[in-house]
């Protein structure tokens, strides 16, 4: 810890000093004649006020009283709604960045089999990579609806162009020895793909979902935003429509924690499927 | 396994370079080997020796001739013939075992009987204590032999070498000559090594095919009795090789009459 303190004091004092002058800006900043919300929300309100108005957010009759119905707000309730309505959204983050990674990496592998089809795909990819990936997000509700599933499909398809590009990339770029020994091994095309090019462009496609962790915590909040009615990004435009600044803050807070939090996860799943990289490859550590 | 001739028929092979140029490698090769020699192929280097393996090996078409293996025409790399790179072949990602099984996973054996075999190899290239290691804790000469290994567990009769031990310092080569030398004398696989060493060639070879311009220019037999050291290397038919091969490679000291062999 001591030694983690002497590394890291300046980030930490850097981080503290900006908290500081949040806060000062606070003080300083007059509250918005609507409703009386502070313009720059201070600490104190952000964890005081907004957060026990987000109870405002539960409607179920359950474990916490229902503000709705006149139920008095309660800091567990509070909780029961960021908890619930963080879940959903974690839930289309995970379900998005599985079934993109799924179908990138796979479609990629199919593709790099042959010159032809690489070149097949060249150009319809390059249009695909170009569409504004916000933009897509009314039409994958006109598709699908204002639901779960176009959710986790736009999600997927945010991620999942750049799983396909880094694949065929990776494929691309990796060695060719390697494959050759497999072969003069006599290993089936399946085993080739399966136990030599799919690890060997692991490296790579750990930059691709380090890459696509904040494109996916953009898209899921941008979905819930425009469309989607439930989730933590659509607490942030319930907050707006009342001009809670503390609770949009709160949100963001919420939001920096999970997206961080899923990156220390990723890390750890990278460095245990990546044990066997030599130490002079850093490119799967971008924070440090 | 081991028994299966290769008889090299008229090969032809050229290349077209992306800038149009045409590069005729090998031209009208032909050669017999018998199963169980320790051939090397020398020449200097672009003059065809490794495309003359990697068509051995079946990773590069050929423009022209065949190459039978035990009467059978290649058509494509198989297990029969593992193949050793100069580059650094060793699957990073597995552990050295699984590295050595690879072979014999690729053929269906059970896990058993592959992990015997890859054991029993491991041990034989002096890397006991070492199965569970990953690559990279290795030294590039001990990567080296995980991949000798990995070939002769794979089961192969015939071994292509393409300067395997180029990357490596003079000792390590020599250590690893000594172990090829070793397996070869103990298994009696064939062995096809490419090399630009005369040394090497010395060391390792029962015969020296020398390649000039992707033309065989010359077929020498190499009668000295192993261990090859520096005085059998220093008896007058080792250097009257030596002098042949010098005078192909376009090296023989002007003024003096060239291969009094």
């Amino acid at each position: 810890m001591g030694a983690w303190l002497r590394n890291n004091w300046i980030s930490i004092t850097t981080v503290f000093v900006l908290a500081l002058a949040w806060e000062i800006g606070g003080h300083l900043a007059p509250t918005s004649p609507l409703r009386e919300a502070p313009i720059v929300p201070p600490w104190e309100y952000v964890f005081g006020p907004a957060l026990i108005g987000m109870s405002d957010y539960w409607k179920i009759q359950l474990f916490a009283p229902v503000p709705e119905l006149g139920g008095a707000r309660t800091y567990f309730g509070a909780l029961l709604a960021m908890g619930y309505h963080s879940a959903l959204t974690l839930f289309r983050v995970s379900a998005g960045l599985a079934l993109g990674a799924l179908i990138g990496v796979g479609l990629g592998l199919v593709i790099s089999v042959s010159e032809v089809t690489r070149r097949m795909v060249a150009t319809p990819l390059h249009i695909i990579r170009m569409c504004p990936l916000l933009a897509m997000i009314p039409l994958f509700q006109f598709w699908l609806g204002a639901t779960n599933w176009s959710a986790i499909c736009y999600v997927a398809y945010g991620v999942g162009v750049v799983y396909f590009v880094g694949t065929l990339n990776a494929v691309a770029n990796m060695p060719r020895h390697y494959i050759e020994t497999a072969q003069t091994l006599g290993a089936s095309q399946l085993l080739i793909y399966w136990r030599v090019i799919l690890p060997a462009i692991m490296p790579e496609l750990f930059s691709s979902v380090f890459l696509t962790l904040g494109l996916a915590w953009s898209a899921v909040i941008g979905a819930e935003y425009v469309g989607v009615e439930s989730g933590i990004g659509r607490m942030i435009i319930w907050a707006e429509f009342f001009s809670h600044t503390g609770r949009m803050v709160l949100v963001t807070i919420f939001i920096v924690l999970y997206s961080t939090l899923s990156w220390v996860v990723m890390r750890s799943i990278a460095m245990r499927i990546l044990a066997w990289m030599p130490k002079a490859h850093g490119q799967i550590n971008p924070l440090s | 396994m081991s028994g299966l001739p290769i008889r090299i028929e008229h090969v032809s092979c050229s290349f077209t370079h992306a800038s149009g140029t045409v590069v005729e490698a090998l031209t009208d090769v032909s050669l017999d080997i018998a199963p169980g020699e320790f051939v090397c192929l020398l020449g200097r280097s672009g003059h065809g020796k490794s495309t003359l393996l990697r068509s051995l090996a079946g990773l590069n078409p050929l423009t022209s001739g065949r190459i039978t293996v035990g009467g059978a025409a290649i058509e494509g790399p198989s297990a029969e013939r593992g193949m050793v790179f100069q580059e650094d072949t060793v699957f990073p990602w597995m552990r050295v075992q699984e590295n050595v099984e690879f072979g014999q996973r690729a053929q269906g054996q059970p896990p058993v009987k592959r992990a015997l075999s890859a054991r029993h190899w491991i041990s034989a290239v002096g890397l006991d204590g070492f199965a569970h290691s990953w690559p990279k804790e290795l030294s590039g000469g001990m990567r080296k032999r995980v991949a000798i290994a990995t070939v002769f567990a794979s089961g192969a009769p015939i071994l292509l070498m393409d300067e395997p031990f180029g990357s490596l310092d003079y000792v390590t080569r020599m250590d690893l000559q000594n172990l090829l030398i070793d397996l070869w004398t103990r298994t009696r696989r064939t062995i096809v090594f490419v090399t630009h060493d005369i040394e090497e060639a010395l060391v390792l070879a029962q015969r020296i095919v020398v390649l000039d311009r992707g033309r065989v220019v010359d077929d020498l037999p190499v009668r000295l009795a192993q261990p090859r050291d520096e005085e059998v290397r220093a008896q007058p038919e080792a250097l009257a090789i030596t002098k042949t091969v010098l005078r192909h490679l376009g090296l023989a000291r002007p003024g003096r009459p060239a291969a009094a062999a």
